[in-house]
């Protein structure tokens, strides 16, 4: 019995492999029928823009090969099968290693903004996804794991703060505005920066109202998903006069957010704060805007220091964070001996069994003058043996599964008997 | 009894007011739940002692606007959680009750029994008014910096734990519009106290330009709020530049008629 990870994340490999190897939902239950094919007694693929990894249940020898094929057809190109190999990119860890990797990844330890909360959906959705081929054990797995990144983002503070430049432009315009309910947004851009901290206002309760971009085909597909009006760059000049708060990600190579564009609109604010969140890089506003009255300007390096500071409070939470694993992934440790336990043992108590059979009927073939109440009484007598001989170490075994060292001891019966081996009489 | 009273309140507005202002020395920013309870505490206690003052003098009524301004600190926090208020509400306040105790809590002659209600009516609502301009003053500075942190792009402890500009900004507007109402009626108290109970408005030329000043000044900034729509950084600039006046004219008038005996 064992469990294994195999797959790539954001520290193996860089994104333009990454997201080759990306699965959609629809793919994964095909991919893990391949790999359980070479056999695995159950698996899960979790898939994100960060990561690709399979969980696997009891893996044969042939399993990390059918893995790294399966990813390797993916690194090549359809129908050009282990031309690249996609090992290099990536890792295996086993047992207690592979349980701990998935606690860490579900608690955020792993991921690449530290302490980030969307992987605990992921992780739910793999685990979903996978539910048909996942087995008793992963699914055990996988729902622990769940309960572990709940616990640490309890009993820790590695969730608190705005650790990633959307949420940190969320944090700002919060500061600004109090409540983002009810607050009107403009996207100046298609950028997918923008798009995702428009996303992150959303969440909050923002509006957007009006997308503008420098081709109003591009500016209407983004309108038409967040609800919002299209415009045109030109356009939207007008609109600073309105609209809380301003996202901008063109990829213009120089700034089209002028004070000349947009000073006047903002003069007649009366008052009220903007609030402009320049994501582009080369940036979209010219500083000179960030100087006009009740304007607050911050571009990515602005974003990326509040984010950062974040980041700073969760490191310190690492330790805290890093017992909780450590503590959980003994708790399934010990329970996953427990079920280890329960099968060795018939499986040992069969095969001494069969060895008792086997010896009892030689010495009966020889001592054929018995009569059949004294034959019946010398099988009884080698049945009362075994029981006997068994009784100790079988007490120790479920002894030591309760305490959570079962495993250990289970390894060491499985080689001293050949277990599994089908070695025997 | 009442002087142990108010060291008791003293001590956990001292204890409130270091909750407020660890953070920005390195501790640990202290829970919610712990500074409300220091604060709510300190105020119960000190409801005691204000229930036993005579209210006529500067210590007494300083006393009052201790009280005053540390329930307005809970209720900001409360409703609008606008925890960093503390940061100033709680050191002035215990500033205001180590004064009152230096000052003496019953210096005066008391008021007679017929009299008590138009008083302590007068007194408390007088001493509302002036706690929730206190308030304004407050906010606006909140507001001023962090208004000025967050155009500077400095992210630090005044971005973390100051509240957002909006919330200081209505933070300003409420109680400059709840104060007038309070101030107004307290002076209308006090015309009509002097009128029935002196025989008169023989009032002491001090009280009647002081009370008349801050009425004054209290209207004129809730009409810029209200009628002329002014908000954020004129609005803050106008509530400072109310309270730092109402604040130099007491202590000029102070100055020019010594004595504790009465607030003025």
């Amino acid at each position: 019995m064992s469990i294994a990870v195999l797959g790539v994340n954001h520290r193996t490999a860089p994104l333009e492999v990454r997201e080759r190897f990306a699965h959609a939902l629809h793919e994964v239950p095909g991919a893990l029928a391949r790999v359980l094919e070479a056999g695995a007694a159950g698996g899960v693929l979790l898939s994100t823009c960060n990561r690709t990894e399979f969980y696997l249940a009891e893996p044969q020898e042939a399993v990390p090969e059918a893995v790294w094929t399966l990813l390797g057809e993916r690194l090549s190109g359809r129908g050009d099968r282990g031309e690249r190999s996609a090992q290099p990119y990536g890792y295996a860890e086993r047992d207690r290693d592979a349980v701990r990797h998935l606690y860490r990844v579900s608690a955020g330890l792993d991921s690449m903004v530290l302490g980030e909360s969307q992987i605990q959906g992921q992780v739910r959705d793999a685990w979903e996804t996978s539910r048909p081929q996942a087995g008793p054990v992963l699914h055990r797995l996988f729902q622990s794991a769940l309960l572990v990144g709940a616990r640490v983002r309890t009993e820790t503070k590695l969730g608190t703060g705005t650790a990633s430049v959307p949420s940190a432009a969320v944090a700002v315009a919060s500061k600004i505005f109090g409540e983002l309910a009810g607050r009107s947004a403009l996207i100046l851009g298609a950028g997918d920066m923008a798009e995702l901290a428009a996303s992150c206002l959303v969440a909050e309760g923002a509006r957007v109202t009006l997308v503008a971009n420098r081709t109003y085909e591009r500016a209407r597909a983004i309108a038409e998903q967040l609800g919002a009006r299209a415009l045109t760059l030109d356009e939207a000049w007008s609109h600073f006069a309105d609209t809380d708060i301003a996202l901008c990600s063109t990829a213009a190579p120089h700034a089209v957010v002028t004070w000349e564009r947009v000073a006047p609109a903002i003069a007649g604010r009366g008052g009220r704060p903007l609030c402009i969140l320049d994501l582009a890089v080369p940036r979209d506003v010219e500083p000179a805007v960030g100087q006009l009255e009740n304007v607050f300007l911050y571009d990515v390096d602005d974003l990326q220091a509040v984010a950062g500071q974040a980041a700073a409070q969760r490191r310190g939470e690492i330790p805290a964070a890093e017992h909780i694993v450590n503590e959980e992934v003994e708790r399934f440790w010990a329970w996953y001996g427990g079920l280890a336990v329960v099968p060795a043992l018939k499986e040992f108590r069969e095969r001494l069994d069969a060895v008792r059979a086997v010896e009892v009927d030689r010495a009966l073939r020889r001592f054929k003058h018995l009569p059949p109440e004294d034959r019946e009484q010398l099988d009884q007598f080698s049945k009362a043996l075994l029981n006997k001989f068994l009784h100790e170490p079988t007490v120790a075994l479920k002894a030591a599964a309760d305490r959570g060292r079962g495993y250990a001891l289970l390894e060491a019966l499985k080689e001293l008997f050949g277990l599994e081996r089908g070695d025997g009489p | 009894m009442l002087v142990y009273l108010h060291l008791a309140a003293l001590g956990l507005y001292g204890l409130s007011a270091a909750l407020a202002l660890a953070p920005f020395a390195g501790f640990p920013v202290a829970s919610r739940r712990w500074t409300l309870w220091v604060a709510g505490v300190g105020a119960g206690i000190h409801t005691v002692g204000v229930a036993q003052l005579s209210l006529v003098g500067t210590g007494p009524a300083l006393s009052v606007l201790a009280w005053c301004l540390v329930l307005l600190q809970i209720g900001s926090e409360l409703l609008l959680r606008a925890a960093a208020v503390a940061l100033f509400t709680a050191p002035l306040a215990g500033g205001l009750v180590g004064l009152a105790l230096l000052l003496g809590l019953a210096p005066g002659a008391q008021p007679s029994a017929g009299r008590n209600m138009w008083f302590i009516l007068h007194v408390t609502l007088s001493v509302l008014g002036l706690a929730l301009l206190a308030l304004a003053f407050i906010s606006a500075a909140l507001y001023l910096l962090q208004f000025r942190e967050l155009k500077a792009k400095r992210f630090g402890q005044v971005f973390q734990l100051f509240p957002p500009l909006e919330r200081l900004d209505r933070l300003n507007h409420v109680a400059l519009v709840a104060g007038f109402p309070a101030l107004t009626v307290g002076v209308l108290l006090a015309v009509g106290y002097a009128v029935r109970y002196a025989g008169g408005m023989h009032v002491d030329p001090a009280q009647l330009v002081w009370g008349s000043f801050t009425w004054g000044v209290l209207g004129w900034t809730v009409w810029v709020r209200v009628a002329r729509h002014w908000a954020g950084r004129r609005a803050a600039f106008a509530s400072i530049v109310g309270f730092a006046a109402v604040v130099l004219v007491y202590v000029a008038l102070k100055l020019a008629q010594p004595g504790t005996e009465r607030f003025l």
